[in-house]
């Protein structure tokens, strides 16, 4: 991602709450050298509902560590988020959990 | 000289130049132009109002792929079926965007809500998407060689004109969104 102003975070990356057979599906928002981190937070913020303290870790989890699952549950949601971030050109794609491929 | 968004009452308000204008209006009319499928809607009424397209393929442009990217990794077959289910769809609403950005233009003076200001965010961010793929830009090395051209002086071949619209759009787009996070704040 394009630096402007990051955001100070300290906290380790936690895997995400929502893991179970019953939601097998995950949404993995990849790192680009061209998306702003700001914008990347918007559409977490924005889209999501996400406080700006977890708009901004998953932001830097993308920066720093190349990808983060943002979200996860039904196959057909994690379908229709993955339209969404293209629709905002962020560089998305889905994947059944639990693979960190 | 453009004057940066900022957050106001009355919503988000930019002062862009007619030159500044021009060129984002040309920029947002390219974009529409890579975007415009190359084949009619189907021809089933069903199929065209769900957007099924069974004659979408994967880009040969790679700025047009960055824009409609595969939704699964490691997976052509998967990720072609699930191109022709939504991408025709996922054309238009860029395509939508743009136009209302475009529409904008008119004026010097910019004012969006945020509904607005959100199609306005998605339509710079396109177009530094294709100008960075025309760049080079791979890696954050790459993103820091473009950032040092600043200087329109030195404009003198294709790249550097380009790297300058580039930094001239994620400026704008910076602090359009600046103004868009001031504005999800307020809100809570």
């Amino acid at each position: 991602m394009s630096v402007s102003t990051a955001p100070e975070t300290d906290r380790a990356p936690s895997s995400h709450e929502l893991i179970s057979a019953d939601v097998p599906w995950e949404l993995i928002v990849w790192n680009d050298p061209v998306n702003l981190m700001s914008y990347v937070s918007y559409v977490f913020q924005s889209y999501f509902g996400y406080s700006e303290a977890k708009a901004s870790k998953l932001m830097m989890q993308v920066h720093q560590e190349g990808k983060s699952a943002v979200a996860s549950g039904a196959k057909e949601k994690m379908e229709a988020h993955v339209v969404a971030m293209h629709g905002f050109g962020l560089w998305a794609t889905v994947q059944k959990g639990g693979g960190r491929g | 000289m453009a004057k940066a968004f900022i957050a106001g009452r009355r919503g988000i308000t930019g002062i862009l130049e007619g030159a500044e204008r021009d060129l984002l209006r040309k920029l947002f009319a390219d974009i529409i132009t890579m975007l415009e499928p190359d084949t009619p809607a189907h021809e089933d009424p069903l199929a065209a109002l769900i957007g099924l397209d069974m004659d979408a393929t994967v880009p040969t442009d790679p700025a047009l792929l960055r824009l409609l990217p595969d939704a699964v990794k490691n997976d052509a077959g998967a990720a072609l079926e699930f191109r022709q289910l939504t991408e025709r769809s996922l054309r238009e609403n860029k395509i939508g965007a743009l136009r209302a950005a475009s529409l904008d233009l008119d004026h010097d003076k910019v004012v969006l809500d945020a509904d607005r200001a959100r199609l306005w965010s998605m339509a710079l961010n396109d177009v530094r998407l294709v100008l960075a793929e025309r760049l080079e830009i791979r890696d954050e090395q790459d993103a820091d060689r473009v950032h040092l051209v600043q200087d329109w002086g030195d404009a003198d071949d294709v790249e550097s004109y380009l790297s300058l619209v580039y930094n001239f759009v994620s400026w704008l787009q910076e602090s359009l969104v600046q103004a868009m996070l001031v504005g999800l704040k307020s809100r809570k």
